[in-house]
């Protein structure tokens, strides 16, 4: 009996290493991706932070990539789960929207889409063999996000660049 | 054991979709926002689609979060783009 915190940890950790090992094999730390992530990434670096954990979280604010992905895959496969037991239907139906969200928002979209493919792919496996409820990856996911973008700049921008340097 | 799970899931999401907001309220340089205000969005996706399961929720949340993701790209790209002008 693994009490209902743990699957929302482990499923942090998990959805966490997705979306950061994914925008770093795109290349998101690179560079700015439209204008408005450049300036994100120099204001975070006049505060202290790196310059290239502030591309890569300047892209993930101005276009849906690999954690917006994550997101809405899971959000498809939990209600795709509850309405008719197929959470894959709704993976696919997320891909279709993360998809043209990116289109919107002038961006060439294939960050986002393989994201959720492998979201999908992911939360499928855990849901049918380890037994995690779906929705454990919906909070997972938020809490992930969150470690990223809203605990603190700086250190969360100087751990990307980090980790950008040493794949490179 | 399952069941309790959405509850614990909708809690955290709440409480950080309000924590964001109000981190986002309180930074002082508005492209520094940005990333708070996307994190409220991530939460409150989140939150929408764990109250509703329904079809349509996906077509709602999916929309909020696109709309709002278009929303501070144009924001930043605004101050990119004065910035320049300038």
């Amino acid at each position: 009996m693994i009490p209902e915190l743990a699957y929302i940890t482990i499923a942090a950790a998990i959805t966490l290493t997705l979306f950061v090992v994914l925008d770093i094999i795109w290349k998101l730390p690179k560079e700015g991706g439209v204008s408005g992530a450049d300036v994100i990434s120099r204001e975070i670096a006049a505060a202290g932070g790196d310059r290239h954990g502030g591309w890569m979280m300047g892209n993930i604010v101005t276009s849906p990539d690999a954690s917006a992905g994550t997101l809405l895959a899971a959000c498809g496969y939990y209600i795709g789960d509850h309405v008719c037991s197929i959470g894959i239907l709704g993976g696919a139906a997320a891909a279709v929207l993360v998809f043209t969200g990116a289109r919107i928002c002038a961006d060439k979209g294939y960050v986002g889409t393989s994201g959720t493919f492998a979201a999908t792919a992911v939360i499928w496996a855990l849901a049918t063999f380890a037994n995690f409820p779906p929705a454990s990856f919906i909070a997972g996911m938020v809490i992930a996000i969150l470690i990223v973008q809203g605990s603190s700049h700086i250190l969360a921008s100087r751990a990307i660049g980090n980790l950008w340097r040493k794949v490179q | 054991m399952i069941e309790n799970v959405p509850d614990w899931a909708v809690l955290i999401s709440a409480v950080t979709a309000v924590y964001a907001a109000l981190r986002a309220v309180f930074e002082r340089n508005t492209l520094r926002k940005l990333p708070y205000v996307n994190v409220m969005n991530f939460a409150v996706a989140g939150v929408i689609v764990l109250f509703l399961p329904h079809p349509l929720t996906l077509a709602v949340a999916g929309a909020y979060f696109i709309g709002s993701t278009l929303e501070t790209n144009a924001i930043a790209s605004s101050i990119s783009k004065l910035e320049g002008d300038r």
